[in-house]
Parts: structure tokens; sequence; C-alpha cells
């Protein structure tokens, strides 16, 4: 069954269903489940960047009141390889006494080098590198090298514009208010294993667990009913998981270990660093000729590229001559994690800012220069998949960039950079973006209809803040006539079956088909059952309109609860899963950004911003365009606020709070408008995540207009700015 | 520490001073030498000593009396999530810094992550949980659900009981002001957009563009 053409709540604004659930506290996330005799864990971290452990004395454990069990993480003679990195976890009555615990146990190193600066670990060679291992391997690798056949003899061949500069953005963390943990407990004799996890991919960390554990995987159940924001950070038990179910195992007690803030910002994921040197050239017209780019990042203490690195040039793919080069540079802090489109913001910065300043060179105008350079449509993409973004994309660029022209006014409020009066100067700058998304299976959904008319789905996805629960309702409610309020829905638990992890926005693509398809084997088999009994009508004549069953033999309507009454006991059930024709992948967006600078004080403030997103068919209005505004604020944060600062010293990460990694608040953010360029005959396209890839990019491209110099890196905060503004004098 | 007159009662001067004061004070960083600490203390009346082993608390939640054993040390949050299962207030950064825990305390909003629970007692506190009758949602919150001022939802308690205080201190507030009584709030999903819609809408003013 195709999706319905003519769409009675698909596609309009619904409410949460379990909004109010939520926005009054009755809501229970992991962090929330407090369980009868219910103990509380606690990690021991190396407080060193680097060091090995020589010696852990547990023996002081057996005093403090209230401590119930230990469990070594790393022995003796092993190494921590951040600061963070764990050591051993203890458990205890009461959080308080868990914490007496921690500081109970004595822990002895032997420091070793370490390097927590890109710079710094850039210039290990080997021998003397800081990651640990045998004979010290260099910090760095090669992340790429590519370059276009005649790159040097051709690429700069009737260019009249050149640029270089520099672009970057730090190391920052995904800052999940609920922060990563769980709760965990066994049945009476260790068979079984329920964990109420904060997790992006609910079968995954059970099945995980069951490894762990060596338990039958059907003996573990994950339950994650709400859930705190992920981000990409949250696809499996993780050590805590583990550990915390092995101390519930030895306690023979329910035991609960959340994170506390500091943790979740030291070893609960991270968005890698990039900086880059970019030159870029083109003619007099703004055609660009080549594209250069070198940069590095880090990915923290495990391997793992920090940008996109076929995706560079960003968007622009098609730039005749293209260098890039990448090196990964491997530091002592936490392992970088998926965050929010791995990779492409930072691609964007690196390009699309590089964009701004050759059209500066060139003195033409930043949506010109676009235009010009946008990748053609894909002539064979539009032969055999002619939805697609590769066969659309120069087409859907340029119209989403004339809807933003106008949205924004930009022909009468952008201005050549820097040449705004005042002390506060105004600027604009655009930045493009693009991903994937796409979804896939499985995603195996049941729905029950019984005789009281009640509508039951369930699946084992998870609704990380995104309003899956609601999207379920919303497609239900469409194929059976019925309002979204009427259905029940039940997710977010991994004996509902498999499902597929919800990163990199596939969550909806992944699960909207599938309901579709449970709903459309649902109502066979209800119709089947009903119309012997509703005066022996053919299943053929029968539909479900609003509210009623149509006999279209002879236009009798009986009304929804009615009809499912002649159920009696045997409710409906079926199960559909996802199938190729429903949902598409590849999206386009645009965004633009106003700012204000304070040329005195270097504060830049983001006042309005505009996006324009393509998203295939839209589920739900209301939701999709929290996701894009969501995306917006969180890009703005990237651009202004936030930077994991590590200190060179001690090789500890100075800021793991929200006071000093500064979050913006409502009154820091942006007004925001965003539109929608839905394209329903795509079918579903997730846009989790491509809302937040060009934000930073377009927030710098419109400080280099309000002030005529380019900020190099983000967060683009009072020192840089000014130190950029006496740059220019 | 200031010399105004402090409200609760029990201060947190009497409380060092009955809890081994002057080691105390320094463990915590406070300014205050031990002899000033002396001299400032109410003459005679010595407060008991507490903990740190549990002690009885009784505290006054959404109209009902709850009770529990609590250690002094442990916070108005800890207390109320891990003791009394109240978990409408959320702990994110246990340090003032966020306001997911926040509640109200004698209609004021505090953060539950940076009190006692000790203090609190005699004291009327809600949380997000008393915003809803049966069925019938409270204003603030049903704005939050209609205009989707929300995703992950974890802030939102948070953020809902902020801005009913500042609704209730003042129902003529502008959308500025309510807008300035959630600054110290912090949203990681991005909800500030929908929020907007919201506040307008509770303030009954159209939003321009
Ligand atoms: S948890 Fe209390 S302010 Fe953050
Ligand atoms: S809704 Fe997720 S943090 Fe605010």
């Amino acid at each position: 069954m195709p999706w319905p053409t003519t769409r009675r709540v698909i596609g309009t604004k619904v409410s949460r269903l379990d909004g109010p659930e939520k926005a009054t506290g009755r809501a229970k996330y992991s962090y929330d489940i407090n369980r009868p005799g219910m103990l509380h864990a606690r990690i021991l971290r190396s407080h060193y960047a680097h060091a090995r452990i020589k010696n852990i004395d547990t023996s002081a454990l057996e005093k403090v009141p209230g401590f119930r069990a230990f469990h070594i993480i790393k022995n003796a003679g092993a190494e921590c390889r951040f600061a963070g990195d764990e050591v051993l976890a203890v458990c205890a009555d009461t959080e308080e006494h868990a914490e007496d615990c921690l500081r109970a146990v004595r822990v002895d190193y032997d420091e070793l080098p370490h390097a927590v600066k890109e710079a710094d670990a850039r210039r290990l060679v080997a021998g003397q590198g800081t990651l640990g291992g045998a004979n010290n391997p260099a910090n760095t690798q090669a992340g790429g090298d590519f370059a276009t056949a005649n790159f040097d003899a051709q690429a700069y061949q009737g260019t009249s514009h050149q640029i270089e500069g520099t672009y970057g953005a730090p190391v920052i963390s995904h800052q999940c208010l609920e922060s990563h943990g769980l709760v965990a407990e066994w049945n009476q004799d260790q068979s079984e294993l329920t964990v109420w996890a904060s997790t992006q991919a609910v079968p995954n960390t059970a099945n995980q667990l069951a490894q762990n554990f060596k338990i039958p995987a059907a003996r573990v159940r994950c339950i994650t009913h709400y859930m705190g924001g992920g981000f990409g950070s949250k696809f499996g038990p993780d050590i805590q998981g583990t550990v915390c179910a092995e101390l519930a195992r030895k306690t023979r007690a329910p035991v609960k270990l959340m994170l506390d803030r500091a943790e979740e910002v030291t070893v609960g994921g991270q968005r890698p660093s990039a900086y880059g040197t970019v030159k870029v050239a083109g003619n007099r017209q703004g055609d660009i000729r080549a594209f250069e780019v070198d940069c590095y990042g880090s990915p923290g203490v495990g391997g793992g590229a920090t940008v996109n690195f076929n995706l560079l040039p960003y968007v622009y793919v098609t730039v005749p001559f293209i260098k890039r080069r990448h090196q990964i540079v491997r530091m002592n802090v936490q392992t970088a994690r998926a965050m929010r489109a791995p990779g492409h913001p930072q691609n964007c910065i690196l390009t699309d800012q590089a964009l701004d300043d050759l059209a500066a060179a060139v003195g033409i105008n930043p949506i010109e220069m676009r235009l010009r350079n946008l990748p053609p449509n894909d002539p064979n993409a539009l032969k055999t998949a002619p939805n697609t973004y590769m066969a659309r994309r120069n087409s859907i660029y340029r119209s989403q960039i004339e809807i933003i022209r106008k949205m924004c006014d930009w022909d009468r409020v952008w201005h050549p950079p820097g040449r705004g009066d005042g002390v506060v100067k105004t600027g604009l700058g655009m930045a493009l973006h693009t991903w994937g998304g796409g979804g896939r299976g499985p995603n195996p959904t049941r729905i029950t209809i019984s005789a009281d008319g009640s509508v039951l789905v369930q699946s084992s996805s998870q609704d990380l803040g995104t309003g899956q629960r609601t999207v379920a309702a919303i497609v239900t409610a469409e194929i059976f006539g019925l309002e979204p309020t009427d259905i029940t829905v039940q997710i977010g638990e991994s004996q509902h079956g498999p499902s597929t992890p919800s990163g990199g926005s596939t969550t909806c693509p992944g699960t909207a088909p599938a309901i579709l398809r449970a709903c459309e084997a649902t109502r066979a088999a209800f119709l089947a059952a009903i119309a012997p009994r509703l005066n022996n009508a053919q299943v053929d004549d029968l539909v479900i309109e609003r509210g009623n069953i149509l006999n279209r033999a002879n236009n009798e309507r009986t009304p929804w609860r009615q009809a499912c009454a002649r159920l009696g006991q045997n409710p409906v059930q079926a199960t559909g899963d996802w199938a190729a024709g429903l949902s598409d992948q590849g999206v386009g967006g645009v965004q633009v950004a106003e700012v204000k600078v304070d040329t005195e004080t270097g504060v830049v403030r983001c006042t309005r911003f505009w996006a324009v997103q393509d998203c295939g068919l839209v589920i739900n209005k209301l939701c999709c365009e929290s996701q894009v505004a969501g995306g917006v604020i969180m890009g703005v944060n990237y651009a202004l606020f936030e930077e994991c600062i590590y200190d060179r010293a001690t090789g500890r990460q100075v800021n793991p709070d929200m006071e000093f990694y500064k979050l913006g608040g409502i009154q820091d953010m942006p007004q925001i408008y965003v539109h929608m360029m839905d394209m329903p005959e795509r079918g579903v396209i997730g846009i989790g995540e491509p809302p937040t890839i060009s934000t930073a990019a377009a927030v710098g491209n419109a400080v280099f207009n309000a002030i005529g110099v380019r900020v190099e890196q983000a967060p683009f905060t009072p020192e840089r700015v000014l130190a950029a503004l006496a740059r220019r004098k | 520490m200031s010399d105004t007159k402090e409200t609760t009662g029990l201060s947190r001067r009497q409380f060092l001073k009955g809890s081994g004061a002057a080691a105390a004070a320094t463990a915590l960083g406070t300014a205050a030498a031990p002899g000033a600490l002396a001299a400032q203390a109410p003459a005679a009346q010595p407060v008991p000593g507490m903990g740190p082993a549990g002690v009885k608390i009784t505290l006054q939640v959404n109209g009902r009396k709850m009770s529990s054993t609590v250690e002094p040390r442990v916070t108005l949050l800890d207390a109320l999530r891990n003791y009394l299962d109240v978990t409408g207030c959320k702990r994110v950064c246990d340090r003032g810094t966020c306001g997911a825990c926040t509640v109200l305390l004698d209609n004021k909003p505090v953060y539950a992550c940076s009190m006692l629970a000790l203090e609190a007692q005699g004291k009327e506190i809600r949380t997000a949980e008393s915003l809803v009758q049966g069925a019938k949602l409270d204003a603030v919150p049903a704005a939050f659900v209609r205009f989707d001022a929300q995703q992950c939802g974890f802030c939102t308690p948070g953020f809902v009981v902020a801005m009913k205080a500042v609704l209730e201190q003042n129902p003529k507030a502008t959308p500025a002001e309510v807008e300035k009584g959630l600054a110290g709030n912090i949203c990681r999903c991005g909800t500030y957009e929908q929020m907007r819609d919201a506040i307008y809408s509770l303030c009954n003013t159209k939003r321009g563009s």
C-alpha cells in the first residue's frame, strides 16, 4: 500500500501523545526508576590523563556504612588513557554511601606522558606517543589523501582570485540532559535480566548485555519508555551498563548507575574537533575551479575520522579540481561518538566559510557564488531515480535559496562584508547542507484491534524526544479513521522484537513504513473478520472512513466501536515491517543567520535565523518543525558557546559541567523561521540531523559579513572576535 | 556569608556550628574565620548536632506530608527523587546551573539540588506533578504540550515550574519578563522557539514576525 494521497491526520500538527506526562514530570525516565531495595553504584575513574595502575587497595571498603559490593574494571598493571577512564565500581545502599565508598578506595598510579591538545599531539612521532601500548606509536595517523588528476599542473590555471584561510571548531560534548546510565535487576534465580536504560538502541542494548553475561537474548529485557537525549552517544550498554548489571548480580538486588554531570561530559561522548587550511580559487564571475583542504582533528584516544573525507568540499562536490588531506590526531581524552550528523558540521565549516571568503575576494554576493557552484542534477539519477537528492539536488537548492532569500529579505539586508554602521554591526550569512537519512528494517510493528474499539501499536523502537510515539499514533489513526489520541502506543521495550537503532535520522523513515504496512495487514484481517458479522457484507465492499465502516454496496455505515464489538472474544492482530518504496533518503537544506556583533565587547548575538529544509513526506508537522528549530539551536550553541577545554598540565577537562561549558538559554537564542519543503511523493525522510549541520557555518559567515574579517575558530567568543578585529586594524 | 535574616528554621550558620563548625566551614571553602563565625552566632540556645547518621525528616510535597530518614547532607532534590520517589524534578548538573531540578518552595522557584532537604522542612514544596489534577492540565504544561515546547522532555518539568512561578507572581507578565524568568534553565534539545509560542499564548500576546 502506498502512502494515502489524501491525508487527514498525516502531515498535520499533532501534539505529542506523551506531552502531558512529560510536562508534568510523571513520565518515568531511566533516571527516575526506583525499585524496591535498589542499591546505588558509582564508578571510580582515573584522574590522570595517562597512567598505569600500580595498586588498588579496597580494604577500607568493608568499613564504609552501607557498602555492598565492588567490581574491578581495570586491574593493577592496566593503563588508563584519559582522565575519566574507568577503574572500579562500587555499590552501596544509598548514593551518599556509594560516594563514601569511592573515597575509601585507594589507587596508586604511575603517571605517564599525555597530550590533550591537538597541537601537542601532532608533534609526537613514533616512540613518543602517549596512547600507550607497545613502542608508543605516534598519536597521528593518515585520515585520507586525495587529489584530482593533474591537480598540481592544472588546478589554478586561468583563475583570477584565490583565498587561503583557516577554519575550525573544537571538541564539544553531547551534554545529554539525562546522563548515560541504567537500572539493572535480575530475577530470583538470576536467569533473567531487566534493565531500564537510557539508550537509542533498545534491542541492541539487551542483546549486548545477553552476550556479555552469556545468557539467551530472550532473557534480557531492555525498557526505555522515555529518554532524555542521546544525539548519537547512546547506542549500547557501555561499560557502566555491564558493570551495573554485574553489581546487581553480585548483590542480588536492583542497582542504579547513572553518570553524574562531570562523568557525562568527560566520558559520555564527544564530537571530534576539525581544523583546516583551505585554499579556493575561481574566476572573476565566481566559478570555483580549485578547492584544496588540509585538515586535522581529534577523535580522542580511539580512532576514527573527524570529517566526512569524501564530502570535501561539502555540497559543492563537482568543483573540477579537488585536493584534500586529513590527519587523525589521537590524544588523551575520551573517544568520539557519533554526534548529530557525524562529520558534516565540520565539513560545512571547512567549506562554506571559505566559499564566502572567496565571494568577498571576487566581490560578488554569496548567493550568486552558491548558485554558480551548485552541483548539477545528476543525469543518471534523473533516469533511474528521479525523485532522489542526486537527481534533484540542483533544483532543490536553487528553489530553497530563492525561498530563503525572500524569507530573510536578503537583497535588502545583506551588505558587502564589514560595511555596517555603528558599534554594533549586523550581518547575514548563509550555508548549505545535505544528509542521507533513509530508513531500513527490521522494524516489525504489531497492531491489535480489540472488541472495545481500542487499537494498540507495539514495537521496540525508542522515542528520543523526536515524537516517535506520536508518529505511530498518527499513521494508525489515519488508516483506521480515528484520532491519534484514540491509539495506544507501546514502544521502547525489547520484548516487542527487533528494531533499528535511532541513529542517522533513520527512525521515522524506518518505522513509519512498517507501521503503515502493519495497518494494512491489520485492516485486511479486521475487515475479513467483521464482514460476515455486518449483514454478510462482502469484504471488498467495506472501506474504513472517518469513525465508520462503510459498506459501499448498500451505503450502510457502522460506527467504529460497533463494528469492533462484532469481533467478540477474538481481537485482530497483524504485523508489518519496513519495505522499500515508502521512505527515501538524501535531503538538502539552506540556512541563513542574522547576527549582531558588538565591536567594542566582541559579543556576538544571533538574533534571527531562517531554515529551509527538504524532508519528503511529513508525518507530524509540529514535531518536524521542532526538530528543525532544535537543530538550529544546537548549531548556534556550536557556533557561539561550546568547547571542551583541556588543561595541558593535568590533562583534565577544566569545564566538565554546565557553568563553564556554555549552552545558551532562551534569551541567547534567535527567533527561528522554519520552512519545510515537503515532497510527499518521496515518502518519509528523517530530518533529525540535517538542520544542525549548516548552522555554525551560517553564523560564521554572518559574523564575517558583519565585521568584514574572518573569525577563524568556533566558538566565536568575544575574545576571538576582538582578536580578529585587532588583526584587521 | 551575608548577614541577611535567615528565613529557614535552621540557618546554615547554626547548622555548621552544630555539626562541628570550624572544620566544616574550611572544608566548604567559606570565607568566614572560625572566630567570626562564633561571634556572629546567636548566643545561648545550642543547636543539637545532626548526622552523620540519618535523621527523620518530613516534607510537605504537593499537598502531602512525606517522611523519610536521610543524612543531613542529602539535598532536597535527592530527598525527593531517591527517598520519596518524586521524580518530576530532574538531576542534571547537580550544582545550580541548569534548572532541571526547579521546584516551588513556598511559591518561590528554587534549585532543589542546591538546598539541603533539612532546610525545606516546614515549607510547602510544589513540583511539576502538582500541575495536573486528574486529566486536567494546568495552563502552563498545557501550553508546552500544545506548542510542542518539549522534545526529550528532560528539562521540561523544570521549565514548567519556573514559568509557573513567574506567572503566579505576576499574572500580567510580558513575554520578555517570562523569558527572563526562564534564564536559569537550559534545554539541550533546543525547544526555546516553541517555548516562545507557549509563552506568547500564556501572556495572551500575539507573536510578531
Ligand atoms: S540540577 Fe539543579 S540546577 Fe541543575
Ligand atoms: S527537551 Fe530535551 S533537554 Fe529540553
